[in-house]
Order: structure tokens, then C-alpha cells, then sequence
């Protein structure tokens, strides 16, 4: 070959590599599985997550909200707690699923779309990347919505409406068909992760209501199958949960 | 063994860090987390599913016939986290539970912990709570 050939190729090989260490530099590896990282004792408090801001609701959903958790204090203190859907094994959507007890949530990203599946009740969203939002009132309301995501330098940030009125959110708010979610997604540490949720809704919330989850990194566990098959909790006539004796 | 529910309540402590989690399964008001029951019985069952795997465990109750009881455990991701498997109950065997019963005095409770047959004590989950 001769040098300047062996030049040319040399610069490709070059500028080729520079590409996909910019690319790396640019996208950090969020594959695989994480668990939650609860605060508290033992935690490290720079990986831990910052506390949520102040929830202030409007009117009728601020008095639903407060009838709620009243409701569920006093049957909590009777020993009789009340029903919620993921007793009766219907999945918690989004954002819920995100922190569900100590089950670990999977991340499988690829150029066009992140997937993220969790282990309690098999939860999946798909993240639609480099694509527009559609306007909310055209996705039809579900458990998930409609996603879309973008890199904002170390950040992936994820857009998400169209979150059925009857999936509470986090602290059971209840909200409009209005709720915009967004999310911001970043490495704090070399295996810990943070996602930092926004939740805006100019009908239900006075102001937008922000808290963080965080997580650390499994490597190498394999996500464990969810399927409620054999639920033994049910909801009396009173509106109370049972457990109903085996043989 | 001692030593191994130890570790494990310790290892469970740094995970769970004592805050509440954001959401489980279910409230679990409806045990009594104050009081403890301590039954050593023969395994008539054992179901390792979700979203909750259960014990089911005859009691010898003195001249009358053996009293039936109903155990709640975590999920099976949550036992694993904290060191079980599928096969670590099998029927017939003789096990030692400690729970925690249900409040309207149904025989029925959530575990706390557990001897197995073979002596290995292993709580119900990654923590003193079992993740719960």
C-alpha cells in the first residue's frame, strides 16, 4: 500500500474512532437492570434522591386527594386498609411503575427507542426517540401514554402525556387529561442513576410538582417473571382488603 | 444460622434504609406488626407465586386435630433478594414461622421468619421487613 493510501486510512480509522468516543461521551450506558436506592440509613446521601416539592392541588382534586388519604389513614388504623388497583392485580402505569417496593426496573436503549420493563407486573414503556410529541388531546388516554425522547448532553430526557385520568401518580395525585410528565434521566455516579420527575398540570396542580428516584446498577441479575396468578387479597363489601385462607 | 439472619437483616437494612417505599403490593394494615406468633407445623403447601408466595401449615394443637394456618410471604423476587429459593419448602416437611397474625383473628398471618427443615433461618425478603 502506499503512504499516503495508508495516511488516508490511518485518519478514517482516526476519525472514525473520535466519532464513536464522542457518540459514548455523548450517550452513557443505561442498559440493564437497576433497583430502587431508597434514602435513609446506611444511604450515601449524595446518590440518594433529593426530596419531591411541595404538592398544592386545586379545588375539587386538592378535596379528593385530602377525603383519600383521610379515608386511608382511619382504615389503616381499623386494620382493614382500603382496595387500590394493583390489589386486585391491575398494573400500577406510569409513573408509579417507575418505584414499586424493591423491585428492580430493566433499561433496554437503542438508537430509536428506549424500553423500559419492571419487574413487578411486567410493566413496559417505550420511549419513541428523536420524535415529536403528538398534542395530548390526539393520544388516546392508557396506562403509559405517549412517549418521546431526546439526549440533552449526558441527559436523557423523556416527554410523556396521555396518562389515563385513573392512574394515580406519585403520592396517589389525581390529575387531569392535561398532565404532562417529564422526565430526566442521568448517571450521578458511575452505577447509580437518577431520574428526576416533573409533573405539570395547569388544571389539577398549582404548580408543577418535581421529586426524584434513584437507583443503582445490578449487573448481570436477570429480571425475575411477574405474572398475578395467585391473588388472595380481595375487596369486601365494605370497600376493605381481606386475605382469603388456603386449604 | 443466627449469624446468616443477621447479615442478611443487616444487608436488608442498608437496602430498605428504613423509609417507607414509594408503593408495594398492598397496605399491610390488616397485620398486626405490633404482635408476633410462633408456630412449628407440618407443610401441607407451599406456592411460589405472585404476587405473593404462601406456606400453608398444620399446627398440632394438643388431643384436638392439628390447627390449619395460612402464611404470606413476599413475592418471589423478593425472596430470592433476600436468599431463597422455589425448593426451600417442600409438603410435609416440619418448619418453625414467626408472624406477624392478622388483626381480625383469622389463623393467618405475614412472615417474619422461618426455619426451614433443614435449620437455615432466612427472613421474608431482604430485610427485617422482608421489603415489605
Amino acid at each position: 500500500m502506499r503512504p499516503h493510501v495508508l495516511a488516508a486510512v490511518a485518519m478514517f480509522a482516526t476519525v472514525v474512532a473520535t466519532g464513536l468516543a464522542a457518540q459514548s461521551a455523548a450517550t452513557p450506558d443505561f442498559s440493564g437492570a437497576w433497583a430502587p436506592y431508597r434514602g435513609g440509613r446506611g444511604a450515601d446521601p449524595k446518590l440518594a434522591a433529593p426530596p419531591g416539592t411541595e404538592i398544592l392541588l386545586k379545588g375539587d382534586y386538592k378535596k379528593t386527594w385530602d377525603a383519600r388519604r383521610a379515608a386511608e389513614a382511619e382504615a389503616n388504623k381499623k386494620g382493614e386498609p382500603l382496595a387500590t388497583p394493583a390489589v386486585e392485580c391491575v398494573p400500577y402505569g406510569f409513573p408509579r411503575m417507575m418505584s414499586v417496593a424493591l423491585y428492580p426496573i430493566e433499561i433496554l436503549p437503542s438508537a430509536k427507542q428506549v424500553t423500559i420493563i419492571t419487574e413487578a407486573f411486567s410493566e413496559v414503556r417505550r420511549v419513541y426517540m428523536g420524535e415529536q410529541q403528538q398534542p395530548i388531546d390526539e393520544v388516546p388516554p392508557g396506562y403509559y401514554g405517549h412517549s418521546v425522547g431526546r439526549w440533552e448532553g449526558d441527559t436523557l430526557v423523556i416527554d410523556t402525556v396521555g396518562i389515563k385520568e385513573s392512574i394515580v401518580a406519585y403520592q396517589n395525585l389525581p390529575h387531569s387529561n392535561q398532565m404532562r410528565i417529564t422526565e430526566r434521566i442521568r448517571l450521578v455516579a458511575p452505577d447509580y442513576l437518577h431520574d428526576q420527575i416533573t409533573i405539570e398540570d395547569p388544571v389539577a396542580l398549582e404548580k408543577p410538582v418535581t421529586y426524584t428516584l434513584a437507583y443503582r446498577r445490578l449487573p448481570n441479575y436477570k429480571m425475575v417473571e411477574f405474572v398475578c396468578e395467585n391473588n388472595r387479597e380481595y375487596t369486601d363489601a365494605n370497600g376493605a382488603v381481606r386475605l382469603r385462607l388456603g386449604p | 444460622m443466627a449469624r446468616r439472619l443477621v447479615l442478611l437483616t443487616v444487608i436488608g437494612a442498608l437496602v430498605v434504609g428504613g423509609a417507607a417505599p414509594l408503593s408495594a403490593h398492598h397496605s399491610f394494615a390488616m397485620f398486626d406488626t405490633q404482635n408476633r406468633v410462633t408456630l412449628t407445623g407440618t407443610v401441607s403447601k407451599f406456592q411460589w407465586t405472585n404476587p405473593h408466595a404462601y406456606i400453608e401449615i398444620d399446627v398440632p394443637d394438643g388431643n384436638n386435630p392439628p390447627k390449619h394456618w395460612t402464611v404470606e410471604l413476599g413475592s418471589p423476587s423478593i425472596l430470592m433478594q433476600g436468599g431463597w429459593k422455589f425448593s426451600d419448602v417442600k409438603p410435609n416437611q416440619t418448619i418453625t414461622v414467626v408472624l406477624n397474625p392478622l388483626r381480625n383473628g383469622d389463623p393467618a398471618g405475614l412472615l417474619v421468619r422461618i426455619t426451614l427443615a433443614d435449620g437455615r433461618v432466612l427472613a421474608n425478603g431482604p430485610g427485617p421487613t422482608g421489603g415489605n
